[in-house]
């Protein structure tokens, strides 16, 4: 097996296309596992620990620019003002060790539909930026991931970074697993509200073959906080409207059964994690507003 | 913590060959060709062996019909993933894997069955067919006394203890290095008895017990899964025999996760009988315990969850019945508790559901059925011999630490107020046996008035090396440093049972107090001989040295006597030479050690999602008289995180084709600091009459008792939605569904 060690993004873009089948290697919490379970045999491996341009963050023009090679020790310890609901989320991941060396790159690049990054990024609205030796592009979390473990990325590309729009109000994360830490989460769910426009954007993980938005849900809740003029009052969100929203969620999801929960369950527990986001996400605002 | 520990595979033997076995992965087939060819010629590779090649006889127990018999490989059928069918001995590890992959094995479907209760029922797929019927074992026990009274109140239960993965942190593995001198082997085996590795092996091998000298060097753990002398140690041995060369091999986690024994795995059909006041009547159990492919000597288990299913209670009268069934999965044997976890959490689960039915508070129900501390030793209805015991002082301490009234009010202001979250109550009080088999000791004072001490008993992690040396110390008065303890290695020590059962202190303890006390005697008469003085004017004065009372002039140290002792012309007549003394102790079935206690757990159920948040658990134990604290609080703490683990997370899954679907660490939920809490431990001190010490086990009290405490406290917190029971282990799903069930 050939290890390919590039010391910047041009010489790794270069590697990666005159190495299609070399498999990029960020902090190797997923990557080593499946080569330990010998689910895969790559005959390069294309380490990006040492890519300067991937493991920095900037901000500019209210969007956070996270270096796909960004740790969530990392987010945790330098972004979490800006971006709540990917901190809140970073900080149930794996285990010290594992968030010293994964990767919010690396968690886009397997595209696990558990991978507890995406939900909140999805909430936020991020974009995710490609690049190879000819050129970049980027598009919503949405198009990128396109199944369980698959995505739109082309065999010469490589994820350099994410663009998270910084939040304008308050954002929440929580999931259920089996116990409270190192697990694969049996359901989860992020919720961002967005006062300056008046809208609530979603993000459903484990519950289907990719992180979903609950649009109904969204447009429900808009509904209900437009009409009762809540965005301007802060007042409070009827308990009927929470438990509609939890529904909504619940019903958007498209979860299977396996080992870790049945369909029933990943449902009902999706409508629990919705409505408590969404009480706590507008206490914060309630809480701001004061 | 230092890292100098050297376990099994820290040990380097010049040119040691490395074996990889082949493992099934069909639950259940026919083998038809096993196809070395490529494999025999990739580099590295020294042979490749099957079934037919190492002429190794089955392993048979006498637990079960010889039909049971395990083979060391396979030969003409797998019966559970992971079995192992040939092995590759290479000049490397990588080598033998490479190759190893090479092996191809046809398999030939069989039907499988892995629910030990969908395997009684006729027309289940048979395992053995011989045998006409997956029950490999069924026994009927019912107590001498008749039926005294009929019961007024009655509940059922169908209780689920599961199968446990025991997951040491090093797994199973074995270096065996021929011995010319010896015409055998010298072996290094992770293990937790190695007499009886030397036992099982040179019986396999056709050598003499002497000839197969094993050692069991640092070991990382073995709950119970390092007691079986397994199929992949004995295949390693007859090919380093065999080619006259060293092999060793380790299994990698994910072998381990279906080669290493599981635990627990049975299914108990639970009726248990009251008056209206609740005094018990009686007690009927169904008990279908699923030995995995092989039953054998795991069978023997089950009969002790028999002999404790009474617990703490006076219980009349037991019906008692037990299957031992085979099933296309992993063999099951002892894990920590080994058949009394389960017998403690299906007797206290079933008096919940009594205290419950009889709208009583738990702790009132256990006071009144309690044996009474006047009434040992005490024989219960399912023959056990109780020791000593006194149930009320730990369950009033445990009640005390935890403010129990309190609880139960802060409970009821939740339940009254409708709260999401629930509090529950849990309580445990329980009983286990302890101290099988004999163990000796050797205790030898040399030249330098240092001290060695050799034991049977077999510690890997549970500080004998600490415990005995403060016994030795304790007794000759010569300082813990200068004591060794010599144990562990079939050459230097002399037949012992090793370490499992929590029997150690007791059995292997009293041993080396017992030749220390000889040892002492036997320096008094010298010290006497040499000054001339009767033994009774001997005394030794606080720096350990001997004299005569009131000649302050005259001492002798321990050093110049065991000179004196080693030289046949300062001895005194009929004396042996050598400063030393052997003793052995043991025990027969009937004077086994009870040690027992009472542990509650408080937790709290989000009846909206089923999660359960541990807030407290306490434990109080009572091991009879405590020798080192420090080592039992060790025992308890991680005793207690087995048990908590067991009511929470841990569970062996496997598919309906026998496919393991969580035989890896990524799957198998092991508890983690991030689950636990801080335990509030306790001891109460009833000395067991049966040894010198008034010692009882330690080492599973804390896995026995916290089980049922933590699921009695789970279920609690939901009865009064008119849940009655949840089977372990306690996953938010199964909780949420069974507040579901009931409370629509
Ligand atoms: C013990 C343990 C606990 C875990 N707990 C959690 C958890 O709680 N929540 C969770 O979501 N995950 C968890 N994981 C999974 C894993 O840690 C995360 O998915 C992590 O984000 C992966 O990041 P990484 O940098 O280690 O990725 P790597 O393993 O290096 O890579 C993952 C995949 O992404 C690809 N890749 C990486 N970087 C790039 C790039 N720049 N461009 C293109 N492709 C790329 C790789 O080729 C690979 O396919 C856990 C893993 C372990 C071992």
């Amino acid at each position: 097996m050939e290890i390919l060690s590039p010391s910047s993004l041009q010489e790794a873009l270069l590697a990666k296309s005159e190495t299609p089948s070399a498999v990029p290697m960020a902090g190797g919490t997923d990557l080593m596992v499946e080569l330990n379970f010998d689910r895969r045999r790559p005959d390069a491996i294309l380490d990006l620990t040492r890519v300067p341009e991937l493991n920095g963050w900037e901000r500019a023009d209210g969007v956070i620019r996270l270096g796909a090679g960004v740790t969530y020790a990392r987010l945790v310890a330098e972004i979490a003002p800006e971006l709540p609901g990917l901190a809140i989320a970073a900080r149930t991941v794996g285990s010290p060790q594992i968030r010293n060396r994964g990767t919010v790159g690396g968690n886009l690049g397997s595209a696990s539909p558990a991978g507890d990054a995406l939900p909140p990024l999805l909430a936020a609205g991020a974009q995710v930026v490609l690049a190879s030796a000819t050129g970049s592009r980027s598009m919503p979390l949405t198009a990128f991931i396109t199944g369980p473990k698959t995505t739109s990325l082309e065999p010469g590309e490589l994820i350099t970074a994410v663009s998270v729009p910084v939040a304008t109000g308050p954002q929440q994360f929580s999931k259920i697993g089996t116990r409270n830490a190192m697990v694969i989460a049996v359901a989860s769910f992020a919720l961002a509200l967005h006062p300056e426009r008046q809208a609530v954007t979603t993000g459903i993980g484990s519950a289907g073959p990719r992180p979903l938005m609950a649009t109904a849900a969204e447009s429900f809740l808009k509904g209900v906080l437009d009409e009762e003029g809540l965005w301007d009052t802060h007042g409070p969100i009827l308990p009927a409207a929470a438990i509609r929203f939890g529904e909504l969620v619940a019903d958007a999801a498209q979860p299977i059964d396996d080992i870790r929960g049945t369909i029933r369950y990943r449902r009902h527990a999706l409508g629990v994690l919705a409505r408590r986001t969404l009480g706590w996400a507008w206490g914060d605002l309630r809480k701001g507003s004061r | 913590m230092t890292g100098a520990a050297k376990y099994t595979e820290d040990v380097s033997v010049e040119g040691a060959l490395h074996a990889v076995f082949v493992r099934s992965f069909m639950a259940h087939a026919r083998i038809g060709d096993i196809d070395f060819g490529s494999a025999v010629g990739m580099p590295g590779v020294v042979g490749v062996f099957g079934a037919g090649d190492l002429d190794l006889g089955p392993e048979n127990s006498d637990e079960v019909p010889d039909v049971f018999a395990r083979p060391m490989l396979a030969n003409e059928t797998v019966r559970f993933v992971g079995e192992p069918i040939a092995v590759v001995v290479a000049d490397t590890l990588a080598e033998a894997m490479d190759a190893a992959a090479l092996v191809l094995v046809d398999y030939d479907p069989l039907p499988v069955v892995v629910d030990p209760e969908e395997a009684l029922a006729r027309g289940a797929p048979l395992l053995f067919p011989e045998h006409g019927s997956n029950v490999a074992v069924e026994r009927n026990f019912t107590s001498r006394a008749p039926r005294e009274r009929e019961p007024e109140v009655v509940v059922t239960g169908r209780f689920l203890n599961q199968r446990l993965s025991a997951v040491p942190m090093e797994t199973n593995g074995a270096l065996a290095v021929p011995d010319p001198d010896t015409g055998g082997l010298k072996m290094w085996i992770p293990c937790q008895a190695p007499h009886w590795m030397s036992r099982e092996i040179s019986k396999a091998l056709g050598l003499e017990e002497k000839q197969v000298h094993v050692v069991a060097p640092a070991v990382g753990g073995g709950f119970g899964a390092k007691i079986a002398t397994y199929p992949e140690q004995i295949v390693v041995a007859a090919i380093a025999h065999r080619l006259g060369r060293p092999v060793r091999y380790l299994e990698a986690r994910s072998e381990s996760m279906v080669a290493m024994t599981q635990g627990r795995g049975q299914v108990q059909h639970v009726r248990l009988g009251a008056t209206k006041e609740g005094m018990i009547t009686d007690l009927e159990v169904t008990n279908i315990a699923d030995q995995g492919a092989y039953p054998g000597e795991g069978s023997s288990l089950s009969t002790l969850t028999r002999q404790m299913a009474s617990g703490v209670y006076r219980i009349p009268y037991i019906h008692y019945r037990t299957f031992c069934v085979a099933t296309n999965t992993t063999p099951t044997f002892a894990y920590r508790g080994a058949g009394r976890p389960e017998a403690a959490a299906l007797i206290e689960r079933a008096m919940d559901m009594l205290a419950q039915e009889l709208l009583m508070d738990p702790v009132e129900l256990r006071r009144k059925n309690f044996i009474p501390k006047e009434a040992f030793p005490y024989k219960t209805a399912s023959r056990a011999r109780y020791d000593i015991g006194d149930y009320e002082a730990t369950l009033d301490k445990a009640l005390e630490m935890a403010g129990y009234e309190k609880l139960r009010k802060q409970q009821q202001e939740r339940r009254a107020a409708g709260d999401v979250k629930q509090l529950g109550i849990g309580l445990s009080c329980y009983v286990e046996l302890t101290g099988f088999g004999t163990d000796s000791s050797t205790v030898e004072v040399h030249e330098d008035g240092s001290v060695s001490a050799t034991t049977g008993t077999s510690p890997h992690g549970q500080g004998h090396e600490t415990a005995w040396a403060q016994l030795v110390s304790a007794r000759l008065n010569i300082p813990h440093e200068r004591v060794q303890i010599v144990h562990s290695d079939t050459r230097l020590t002399a037949k012992g049972d090793g370490t499992m059962g929590s029997r150690s202190l007791q059995i292997g303890g009293s041993a080396v107090h017992g030749a220390s006390v000889g040892v002492l005697e036997k320096a008094k008469l010298l010290a006497s001989h040499l000054f001339e003085v009767s033994v009774e004017d001997i005394v030794q004065h606080d720096d350990g040295r001997f004299g005569i009372a009131g000649v302050p002039d005259s001492v002798v140290g321990w050093g110049e006597l065991a000179s004196a002792a080693s030289d046949p012309a300062r001895l005194p007549e009929g004396m042996d030479p050598g400063l030393s003394a052997k003793d052995k102790f043991g025990y027969d079935d009937n004077t086994m050690s009870y040690p027992f206690g009472a542990h509650i757990a408080v937790a709290e159920v989000d009846t909206e999602t089923g999660q359960v948040k541990l807030l407290r658990h306490i434990a109080v134990d009572d091991c009879g008289r405590i020798l080192n604290p420090m080592l039992v609080e060790g025992q308890v703490h991680g005793g207690v995180a087995q048990g908590v683990a067991q009511a929470l997370f841990e569970e062996v899954v496997y598919d309906e084709d026998g496919n393991p679907l969580n035989a890896n660490l990524a799957s198998y939920d092991m508890p983690t600091a991030a689950e636990l809490i801080n335990f509030e431990t306790a001891h109460t001190e009833t000395p067991s009459p049966l040894n010198p010490l008034g010692a009882k086990g330690i080492g599973e009290s804390g896995t026995i008792g916290s089980t049922p405490a933590v699921q009695n406290a789970v279920i609690d917190a939901v009865n009064h939605l008119g849940v009655r029971h949840i089977d372990m282990p306690l996953k938010p799903e199964r909780v949420w569904r069974a507040i579901r069930r009931t409370a629509g």
